[in-house]
């Protein structure tokens, strides 16, 4: 499984890991390295330097009875485990901040529309023993809350295609060009990120794609297998877009109304302007692909470069005024402030660029 | 070579947990190796008291007793330290390991781990993975706003906040004093829900736009925390997904599949062009602009006009 977990090196942590290492293995005499390391969620590395801290440490206000545990790489003995007494070792109470961390996320993975009935019940049943398990420590978790957006019949589509390994037609909408294309994807995982996706090898460019759920315009399980290649998964903790260094760049300057720009675009640098704006400099593969974020922008920002892309977005404009020469022109309010702006944002469909790669909208 | 930070914790936890008595300052000093070596009284007390309230971060209970000669000793007894019972199935174990994983916050992400470490040690089945599915579904919670984890404690421990605020249109920052309820993540981003105080009422703060530090005020709070906050409803509104009108639009066939998605009515003109009846709410105008010439504005013609502006500002540019 790809997408390592955040896990930073610190004493708060160790010392915590450690607390509960000493329970576990008090009651697995010879336990295996690899199974301990797989039950903790850590590497092998990790395990190791934890059973080396541990024979330095004990109650030795009692006479000196450091924990004599060792391991031979492969099983981990503990020689004297009379030197904790039996309620020493005793499992610890869940601490508010992990309470927290483990209920707001159940609560959230729970809410994700499509998820299979059995899961969904099963993150309930556990959320609420852990709740009753936790007490008063549960009562902060209240105060965080996530919401996974998702496609629920879709989703639950995606869901089966992959647990029965078969390819998946979709008819998707790629904000970029605004059209939709037909494609024939292989489902490898689904990713919920705020919004949720399904990553795939996608037949029709023979590539990875990422796919937003809510972009699906229609989807059918087809009898075929899936067959992706073996791609390595991205550790998709950066984030989904990941403009590549030779993606041409794009230079976009915005006034204050603008700066939700540099919210919404990964970009490589954001600089201050006299007026309260930012100049910000992106990359992306397609740079047509940004004609809607100038025609969007309005008053509020340019594209500086490429001037291909600023004529285009003028160009594009000019005909769309067009069409209003031909309905009358009452209300037309020429150089009035626009009122309806408490910041110009992002729609729900809009702010993409290119193709599937490029997902940064809301 | 100075000892590990992790270890001298290790060894203040267990002297705390094994105790039956309270253990005196003097006592636990004499007992904790690093504290032997940490030279002055005054750098031992500065290690001891940022000690307790470390372990205490990780969930321990631990009193502080007064004994009749006036000596404070401190100890984790074991009926308040104690996980109580908690019987988890393979299904429950499975779901708990999925939700375990999703935190990409260092902090979070380090608690949600020991708390499933804890119920590991309290015998929550390992690993059987009933759902091959399972290892295919990864929901992950960014967390890139450096003002989330001060406002997460803050909102844990209910204390009023002061931070840099640039609001949606604001060339510059402003203070602002706020008493913080809730944290919210909506479609990726976060968000604050709490009671400003220079306003004396309840404001929804996006936190990316906090800028500075976050710095915590020593007062409590002054005005009631409600029980529930709604920040997704506020939100949405701005995102203008609340709209009480509609709108009557132009859409070339073929182009504006969302537009289509969210259309109450589409009549087909025949001519190239389809005519679309849509919600109408805030920042309709910004996202149909976005179309350029595949949307012509019919009514109201209130956003005719708004469009119109935008689009000659871009024609001008």
């Amino acid at each position: 499984m790809a997408g390592k977990p955040v896990r930073p090196v610190n004493a708060i942590d160790q010392t915590r890991r450690m607390l509960s290492l000493v329970t576990y293995l008090r009651e697995r005499p010879g336990a295996r390295v690899e199974d301990v390391a797989r039950a903790f969620g850590i590497t092998e590395d990790e395990l190791v330097s934890d059973l080396d801290v541990l024979p330095m440490c004990g109650t030795s206000f009692r006479g000196g009875d450091l924990l004599d545990i060792d391991t031979d790489g492969e099983r981990i003995w503990w020689h004297n485990p009379a030197a904790l007494g039996a309620d020493a070792a005793e499992p610890l109470r869940l601490a508010a901040d992990e309470a927290t961390a483990l209920l707001v996320a159940a609560r959230a993975v729970a809410t994700l529309p499509g998820l299979r009935e059995s899961d969904r019940q099963a993150l309930l049943r556990a959320t609420a023993k852990v709740e009753t398990s936790a007490g008063e420590a549960a009562g902060a978790s209240s105060r965080l809350s996530v919401t996974f957006e998702s496609e629920g019949g879709v989703f639950a589509d995606v869901d089966r295609a992959i647990s029965e390994r078969r390819r998946l037609w979709i008819r998707y909408y790629s904000p970029a060009r605004d059209e939709v294309t037909e494609r024939e994807i292989d489902p490898i995982r689904l990713v919920s990120v705020g919004h949720t996706y399904v990553e795939a090898w996608c037949r029709r460019s023979e590539a990875r794609r990422t796919f937003r759920l809510d972009r699906v315009a229609e989807i059918r399980i087809l009898d075929e297998p899936s067959a992706p290649p073996e791609v390595e998964l991205r550790d998709l903790s950066e984030g989904l877009v990941q403009p590549a260094a030779e993606d041409p760049e794009v230079v976009v300057e915005v006034g204050p109304g603008g700066r939700w720009v540099a919210e919404y675009y990964p970009h490589d640098s954001a600089d201050e302007l006299p007026d309260g704006g930012l100049r910000i400099t992106l990359r992306t593969p397609d740079p047509a692909s940004l004609r809607r974020l100038a025609l969007r922008l309005g008053r509020d920002g340019r594209i500086v470069s490429p001037a291909a892309l600023a004529d285009s977005a003028r160009q594009a404009a000019r005909e769309a005024l067009a069409a209003y020469d031909g309905i009358e022109a009452a209300g037309a309010r020429d150089g009035a402030e626009s009122v309806s702006g408490a910041g110009a944002r992002p729609g729900t469909g809009a702010a993409d660029g290119q193709h599937d790669r490029q997902e940064r909208a809301l | 070579m100075a000892i590990a930070k992790a270890e001298r914790l290790m060894n203040l936890a267990l002297c705390l947990l094994g105790t039956r008595r309270p253990l005196s300052k003097r006592e636990l000093r004499e007992s904790v190796e690093a504290y032997l070596e940490a030279g002055s009284d005054d750098s031992f007390n500065r290690m001891f008291e940022r000690d307790k309230d470390d372990l205490r971060e990780l969930g321990l209970v631990i009193e502080t007793v007064e004994s009749l000669d006036g000596e404070i000793g401190y100890l984790a007894r074991r009926d308040s330290n104690r996980l109580p019972p908690i019987t988890l199935d393979a299904e429950e174990a499975a779901a708990l390991g999925l939700a375990a994983k999703v935190w990409q916050q260092a902090r979070l992400a380090g608690a949600a781990s020991g708390a499933l470490q804890k119920l590991r040690a309290a015998g929550l089945p390992e690993d059987v993975d009933p759902y091959e599915a399972h290892s295919a579904l990864e929901p992950r919670i960014p967390v890139h706003e450096a003002a989330f984890e001060p406002l997460m404690l803050a909102c844990r421990d209910r204390r009023p906040v002061v931070f840099e605020y640039r609001k949606a249109n604001a060339a510059q920052p402003e203070p602002r004093h706020v008493e913080p309820w809730a944290l919210e993540c909506w479609r990726g981003h976060w968000y604050l829900a709490g009671f400003d105080r220079d306003r004396g009422a309840e404001r929804v703060f996006r936190l990316s736009r906090i800028t500075g530090k976050v710095r915590s005020r020593g007062s409590r709070f002054t005005a009631p925390v409600p029980d529930v906050v709604t920040v997704r409803e506020t939100v949405a509104s701005w995102a203008g997904e609340t709209a009480d009108r509609s709108a009557l639009i132009r859409l070339r066939t073929g182009a504006g599949y969302p537009l289509r998605a969210k259309a109450t009515g589409v009549r087909e003109l025949g001519d190239g062009w389809d005519e679309l009846e849509i919600p109408y709410g805030h920042g309709l105008d910004a996202w149909l602009v976005e179309f350029g010439p595949d949307v012509v504005v019919l009514e109201p013609a209130e956003l005719r006009a708004d469009v119109v502006d935008r689009l000659r500002a871009v024609a001008k540019g």
